[in-house]
């Protein structure tokens, strides 16, 4: 049975790139336009790995992990950030909030998927 | 807050109206201290008994004094009306055309999102195509033809080794018909051999009624005994007549038998022979078509390979929207801001009747705040746009935690 990624990015062709990467190697993909809506669709349902942009409207990508991470369902699942954001910073609240890895764009897609194939639950 | 904010020239200077409020008083005080110093030499004259005429001098002079103070309050007037003018002016820039740049660029970003969106569509469905190709050609091509081959080579030999297995089975019958006549053969003797001893029995039995007839009436009983023997010889002799004659009937059948096996032999070899050749010619002329097809697979494979290799490359570059649409919305915001600004400004001159420029320094540092890109950074430390401050297609690090 194939595994499930979520991407969230407030950037439709983004959403696109990412999505055809991952089907091509396999997986099944969800897709969230902001933090807000990620949260609606995760609805509880298994998720291997979730993919998100950092700046977003309405719920930007940090209070995303902060609040996927309150939930007992996704607390193991592994979280890549996925952005244009370079700034140290921002790196470090990603790491503090939960981030597995932290990825800029633009990303190259076997690369994206190096990082997938290693992080994703079995 | 607001103050700590102001332009350093905007601290320093007293407002516009003021210094023409101030200048205006000045001048003023001047001329009607000239002219009291005048009407008072005049005065001091006239007890002298100075003439009429410098009255009249005195009195003129007083009326350019007023005539002067009118028109300095006509100038500060209309320097205020001029300040009011241009505020109006940039209000107007804010509230009217900061919003259109501001439209025309959301909605270049939307055209350019929506366009890329379509555009990666396109690319994924590409990419979809030219999985399904390549799957169905490794199924039906390449791999999938060469086992195709031997799995029909290998049911086209069976067939010939049916074939040959039957021949070989009918070679054996055509051996056990042969047997078999000659089993015919011995019967054939076997029947004449009862014949014969049917017919030595019987002259046995002839002279055995000879013998009894010599002897009278004691071989008498030896007589009818005789009798029955050359019956019982004559029976044989039947016998072994009518099994000769069957043996006979069942010789030629088997020769028949025999001539028709050989002639089936025979065609069956030729058969199996025909059949090897043109089985083979079948296998070699499928095994060019295969060879031909698992090159044409091989060279579609390598096309296929690197137009995948051209997509994921377009991939990255069609990344670029992303970028472009986040440095356009970070201005726009900035934009957006503006017409507050502006806003605020008008009022406090209507307010103040000061003017106070803009806080651009803010607006600028708002709009460096709002920078997720190193190259956006690059760019607002530079001024303008360079080959170092767009590396829009380089390819990051991945950080793991």
């Amino acid at each position: 049975m194939a595994k499930t990624i979520m991407i969230v990015d407030d950037s439709a062709s983004l959403r696109q790139v990412v999505g055809i990467s991952l089907r091509s190697a396999g997986y099944d993909v969800l897709e969230g336009c902001d933090g807000v809506d990620a949260l609606k669709k995760l609805a509880g349902q298994k998720v291997h790995l979730i993919i998100s942009d950092v700046n977003m409207p309405n719920m930007d990508g940090i209070t995303l992990v902060k609040e996927i991470k309150k939930l007992a369902a996704y607390k193991f699942t592994p979280i890549v950030m996925l952005t244009t954001e370079s700034a140290d910073g921002k790196k470090a609240e990603g790491q503090a909030a939960g981030a597995k890895a932290w990825m800029l764009k633009p990303f190259n897609p076997p690369q994206l998927l190096n990082v997938v194939q290693k992080l994703v639950l079995p | 807050m607001e103050s700590a904010n102001r332009i350093p020239v905007a601290s320093s200077a007293i407002p516009a109206s003021t210094l023409l409020v101030r200048a205006g008083r000045l001048q003023s005080t001047g001329f009607a201290l000239f002219s009291g110093a005048v009407i008072w030499g005049i005065v001091i004259g006239a007890r002298n008994g100075a003439t009429a005429a410098a009255v009249v001098a005195t009195v003129v002079l007083v009326a350019c004094g007023l005539f002067l103070d009118r028109m300095r309050a006509r100038g500060q007037s209309a320097a205020q009306g001029a300040a009011a003018a241009f505020l109006e002016g940039t209000e107007f820039l804010g509230r009217e055309v900061l919003p259109v740049w501001g439209a025309h660029i959301e909605n270049s970003r939307q055209q350019m999102e929506s366009a890329i969106a379509s555009l990666t569509q396109r690319f994924a469905a590409i990419v979809d195509r030219l999985d399904q190709t390549l799957r169905a050609s490794n199924q039906g091509g390449d791999q999938g033809l060469a086992v195709a081959f031997e799995h029909s080579s290998n049911e086209l030999r069976g067939v010939l080794d049916s074939l040959t297995a039957a021949m070989a089975s009918n070679g054996a019958m055509h051996a056990e018909v042969q047997q078999l006549g000659r089993f015919v053969d011995e019967l054939q003797q076997m029947a004449a051999e009862v014949a014969n001893i049917a017919a030595q029995t019987n002259l046995l039995a002839i002279n055995a009624a000879i013998e009894a007839a010599h002897a009278g009436a004691e071989g008498r009983g030896f007589a009818v005994l005789a009798q029955e023997v050359r019956k019982l010889s004559a029976m044989s002799g039947e016998m072994g007549r009518r099994m000769a004659e069957k043996v006979s009937v069942i010789g030629a059948a088997i020769g028949a038998a025999r001539a028709n096996a050989e002639t089936s032999v025979q065609r069956e070899a030729a058969s199996a022979l025909a059949s090897d050749g043109a089985i083979n010619n079948v296998l070699s002329r499928f095994r060019q078509v295969t060879e031909a097809m698992e090159a044409s697979s091989d060279v579609m494979k390598q096309e296929s390979a690197g137009i995948q290799s051209e997509i994921v490359e377009a991939l990255v570059q069609l990344q670029f929207q992303d970028r472009v649409s986040q440095r356009m919305t970070h201005v726009r915001h900035n934009i957006e801001r503006l017409p507050t600004l502006l806003a605020d400004s008008r009022e406090r001159f209507d307010r103040s009747g000061m003017l106070v420029p803009i806080d651009a320094k803010a607006l600028l540092g708002e709009l460096e705040g709002s920078y997720a890109m190193a190259d956006e950074r690059a760019t607002h430390g530079a001024g303008a746009p360079s080959s170092a401050a767009a590396p829009a297609s380089k390819l990051e690090e991945v950080t793991f935690f």
